[in-house]
């Protein structure tokens, strides 16, 4: 078959539709050409498509703008370009971004949040501008107003690096910069197309891309001045949400690794081509070393010239700054700065969430809240989920560094006892018997009624302290093991170790959805498996204690699903059938790929039905949209209309509902945890 | 005591067995015996037992005795540490062996020597050398005559074992108190395992009701004799119920951990399997299988607990909750054709649309 014919992956189905959906036809339509083809240079996009240069060259700014395509540096001949698919999937979690950060850190860096979502990477600069629009309209091209006020700016800010040197250090390449400003234009136009798209009713945070019709909507939380913006701005990097943008960021891994091979083979084997054992292991030592290096420079924070006080760096006036806003407000050096949302944070903060949640329904609602406050003590703590490039281990074995654990990743029940609100009723949850043993009054009825009780808010901190600790050894007994003991300090301290628990909140999905096809006994099955490896139809029957007849139907079905693996292994040189080994087994890492390519799967037939839905009610959107409509339903839509309006945004919340979970299981299953080492 | 095995056979003698005449009101034989019955049932005789019976006048005659008794199969010979004793049959088993033919004689004392343990039939032909028919019929026959029994072998399904009608198979071919006739007991294991969850949620988890730290009532019982309304309770974020008549099952507080050996125990004690003894081994397995069934959870090596579910309701997960995690027909769907999201009756039930009619 044709390669062009070929049954497109899920994943970029997927994907071209996430982009479809916010940046608009045009960028989808490049980005499906390079999810095909893969990497492609311009020339080659072209030949691919019907699209002219210019049109392709708009998209693929858009593109880049957003980091959903990495480009090859400008060192080489041609420039490659190459799909980030990690970036492009990340489109769908943008409402839960906003939802994450308003939980951490209000609703005035959700805010923040979600203009860079919007808007891509962006310089500080320009969204200080599109908060605090400058009142001179004297800029050298600013007569598309506020609405496209970011977009434009932002094409100023190419040309205002603070060396001058290179003029994209927007990550634009070269051969692009002719479609800079219309690129801007179609970048904003379609944050408002997302605006209606996706009205993120599960959050209740608008998408709008408009950051000036947002502050306008938002009235209470409004940012006030452009301190506050900075501080926020400033705390969202410290913590880890936001990072700095460099060029190294736009390199696909691929040619990242050339690079780092390169530049290792120089410096530390005297540029000679690596043979035996040993050097090769130096050099691949050094190719980690140097990708380690440099993921850390990304996120390392900027030291802000600003010291809070407003006008203090007005000296500090661009070289070779544009003419118009230098002059307007306090330029700080800082304005240059191009910053964007971190996404490996954002997974933290997810896996955050899920254990939570887990913790909600194995433990209660208390244990969860406690368990949260511990989490989210950590978690600015913790960059990422999994470490890409760990630290080889040395030849000698047990790499040196592994006898204590960094105090970052401990946390003590005091510090939840005094972090916790309140208002909580911290006994909810116990043993009253093990209330009764730290409060020391009264007694335990045997209805397990307290004969005295007590309010918990008036607890001493000492005491309140012993509670959370009980809570804590509840986490910490459970079979999943939430936290492990680390020492007595702070009344007792705690670790958390990720990885297992990781491992296991991918079992416990699989186990999920086998339970929900095939009940009780199907999860069994895959138990026992797991527990015991490959085994013969006679040991399962011993293991589940049950008879032969009973299980082949179940080991046959989750067979055809792709849960449990089948084997025959002859025992004689005829390879009867009678006398062979039938093993059936299990393997966890692909029982996870096979889940998250049918979730990938489901989440386009989402897509697609959501797309359906709304073919169908299209004219009576048409009309609801109009200018004229607007705000007068009553008077021009029938009461036919009406409804059909409201079914439909019933349908599409549900729809989107579903697809947010579904990607909290590609969370679960693709990101808290790397690929696992088979059975 | 010892397992008594029984010398070789004296074939030719029992071959050469004659009726004896039974012209005697009662012979010394048949008082012998008669007096060996009275013993218990199974009871082993020895020499010294059998002389102080007092029927026989000499050493010599006794020994007339025994080997006539032993030729008409009344008795057993066996020795035990190097010495001969015997066991008694009863009259009608004796009779049953009398009609034998020799191959089935000579099957019968080599499954009569294995007991419970029981033997394969192939161990069987191995032994005696017997052709393949002749055994198969001979052991045709002791089935029918109800001297011997088969068995399927639990560690080997295929191998059938044979061993002597009132023995009751071992435990290594038989299986342990879950299996019986060679395949696990479903309905006891399940009766079983349900008191057994029972057992170790009473041992780790303790029911509290809803009102059980009601310090809100107690404060409001105080106020009311100050009546100050203005310090009404803050209002929490979450509130948990505090309905008397609701309760919520938690885990214990120190709990005394069940283990299999205390479960094991616990089990025989209560005497509820008639007649079986439940062995740490057995109960292991039995509450590991518990754990595989989600009843229970292991904890810190060898301690089972109650497994709880704080939330009542069971939502899977995204993928499935939704109609493509149960599709029957998932992958054959497409992005067109007769199968596809436009056309999904699935997801017409669950969003309660019409889709494309195909």
């Amino acid at each position: 078959m044709a390669y062009t014919q070929r049954e497109t992956p899920v994943l970029a189905e997927l994907c071209t539709f996430l982009v479809e959906d916010i940046y608009g036809e045009l960028a989808a339509r490049v980005y499906s050409i390079l999810a095909r083809y893969g990497r492609q240079t311009l020339a080659a996009v072209a030949r691919a498509s019907y699209l002219s240069g210019r049109q392709i060259k708009y998209g693929l700014v858009i593109l880049l703008q957003q980091h959903l395509v990495f480009h090859s540096g400008n060192d080489a001949p041609t420039t490659y370009y190459e799909i980030d698919w990690q970036n492009s999937y990340a489109i769908v979690r943008f409402g839960k971004v906003t939802k994450l950060v308003e939980d951490r850190f209000g609703r005035k860096a959700a805010n923040v949040m979600t203009n860079l979502l919007a808007l891509g990477h962006t310089r500080i600069a320009d969204l200080k501008e599109a908060y605090f629009p400058t009142a001179t309209e004297s800029d050298d091209d600013s007569d598309d107003g506020t609405a496209n006020g970011t977009g434009s700016k932002r094409k100023r800010a190419n040309g205002a690096q603070v060396n001058g040197a290179a003029t994209r250090k927007n990550g634009v390449p070269a051969e692009l910069s002719d479609a800079k400003p219309d690129s801007a234009v179609v970048a904003n136009g379609d944050g408002m197309t997302n605006g209606d798209h996706k009205p993120s009713k599960a959050n209740g945070v608008t998408h709008n891309a408009a950051p000036d019709h947002a502050v306008q909507e938002q009235g209470a939380d409004e940012i006030t001045s452009v301190d506050e913006l900075y501080d926020l701005i400033e705390l969202l990097i410290k913590r880890g949400w936001v990072r700095t943008v460099n060029e190294t960021q736009y390199m696909s891994p691929g040619d990242m690794h050339d690079m780092f091979q390169q530049e290792a083979i120089e410096q530390d084997n005297n540029g000679a081509t690596p043979t035996g054992t040993k050097d090769r292991d130096l050099v691949h030592r050094g190719i980690i070393d140097r990708k380690r290096a440099m993921r850390d420079e990304w996120l390392k924070v900027p030291r802000f010239a600003r010291t809070g006080r407003p006008n203090s760096s007005n000296k500090r006036v661009k070289m070779n700054g544009a003419n118009g806003w230098a002059a307007s407000s306090a330029p700080s050096s800082d304005d240059d700065l191009v910053i964007r949302v971190n996404p490996e944070k954002i997974a933290v903060a997810m896996r955050t969430e899920q254990l939570v949640h887990l913790v909600e329904q194995r433990l209660g609602y208390l244990t969860a809240r406690i368990y949260q406050t511990m989490l989210r003590m950590l978690e600015s703590n913790i960059p990422r989920c999994w470490d890409e490039w760990p630290e080889p281990s040395l030849p000698g074995g047990e790499p040196g560094a592994e006898n204590g654990i960094d105090p970052h990743f401990l946390v003590t029940a005091r510090d939840v006892a005094t972090k916790l609100s309140r208002e909580m009723d911290i006994f909810e949850g116990l043993d009253p018997n093990a209330v009764v043993q730290i409060t020391r009054k009264g007694h335990v009825h045997r209805t397990n009624i307290l004969s005295q009780p007590i309010d918990p808010s008036r607890l001493s901190l000492d005491e309140k302290t012993m509670v959370v600790d009980k809570h804590i050894q509840l986490l910490s007994e459970d079979p999943l093991h939430f936290v492990t003991w680390h020492s007595r300090a702070g009344f007792s301290q705690w670790h958390i170790e990720f990885e297992e628990i990781a491992k296991q909140m991918i079992q416990t999905e699989v186990e999920n959805t086998i339970s929900s096809r095939k009940g009780s006994l199907g999860v069994k099955l895959i138990r026992t498996l797991r527990k015991k490896g490959k085994l013969d139809e006679r040991a399962a029957c011993n293991t589940m204690m049950m008879s032969a007849n009973d299980i082949r139907g179940i080991v046959n079905d989750l067979t055809i699903q792709g849960f449990v693996q089948t084997q025959e292994i002859p025992k004689v040189d005829r390879r009867e059938a009678k006398h062979s080994l039938h093993l059936v087994w299990y393997d966890r890492q692909r029982a996870r790929e096979k889940l998250l390519h049918d979730t990938y799967k489901g989440m386009v037939r989402i897509l697609q039905r959501i797309a359906y839905e709304r073919g169908k009610v299209q004219p009576t959107l048409e009309k609801a949209e109009r200018s004229d409509v607007v705000g007068k339903e009553e008077q021009y839509l029938s009461k036919g209309e009406v409804d059909t309006l409201k079914k439909w945004k019933e349908v599409q919340e549900k729809l989107l509902l579903q697809l947010f979970r579904e990607d909290d299981l590609v969370a679960t299953l693709r990101d808290f945890h790397g690929p696992l080492i088979s059975v | 005591m010892a397992s008594a095995v029984a010398p070789p056979p004296v074939l030719k003698q029992e071959e050469a067995a004659v009726e004896p005449s039974a012209n005697d009101a009662i012979s010394p034989a048949d008082a012998l015996y008669d007096k060996c019955a009275e013993r218990p049932q199974g009871h082993t005789f020895f020499q010294r037992d059998l002389s102080n019976m007092q029927v026989a006048e000499t050493m010599a005659e006794l020994t007339m005795i025994l080997q006539e008794l032993c030729d008409r199969h009344l008795l057993k010979l066996m020795t035990f540490e190097g010495d001969p004793c015997w066991k008694l049959r009863s009259r009608a088993d004796a009779e049953k062996l009398r009609r034998l033919t020799p191959d089935e004689r000579l099957l019968y004392h080599h499954i009569d020597q294995v007991q419970a343990e029981g033997i394969w039939s192939k161990a069987l032909r191995a032994r005696t050398n017997v052709t393949q028919q002749t055994l198969t019929k001979c052991l045709k026959s002791l089935e029918s005559k109800d001297l011997v029994q088969s068995v399927m072998s639990v560690k080997f399904p295929n191998r059938k074992m044979y061993l002597l009608k009132h023995l009751k198979p071992s435990e290594d071919i038989a299986g342990g108190p879950w299996q019986s006739e060679g395949d696990f007991d479903v309905a006891l294991i399940n009766t079983i395992s349900g008191i057994i969850a029972q057992h170790v949620e009473n041992e780790t988890c303790i029911r509290v009701p809803g009102n059980w730290n009601d310090y809100e009532l107690a404060v409001m019982h105080k106020k009311e004799e100050v009546r100050d309304i203005e310090e009404a309770p803050a209002v929490k974020p979450y509130r948990p119920s505090r309905d008397p008549n609701t309760s919520r099952l938690l885990h214990k507080h120190n709990p005394q951990y069940p283990t299999a050996a205390s479960v094991a125990d616990w089990l025989n004690s209560k005497e509820i399997l008639k007649g079986k003894f439940v062995r740490e081994d057995d109960m292991e397995q039995l509450l590991e299988m518990m754990v595989l069934d989600d009843r229970l959870e292991k904890i810190s090596g060898t301690n089972y607990r109650t497994v709880l579910r704080a939330a009542d309701t069971k939502a899977y997960n995204g993928f499935v909750d939704a109609p493509c995690g149960n599709c029957p027909v998932f992958d054959l769907c497409g992005n067109e054709g007769e199968i596809s999201a436009r056309t999904c009756v699935y997801f017409g039930q669950w969003l309660e649309t019409t889709s494309e009619e195909v």
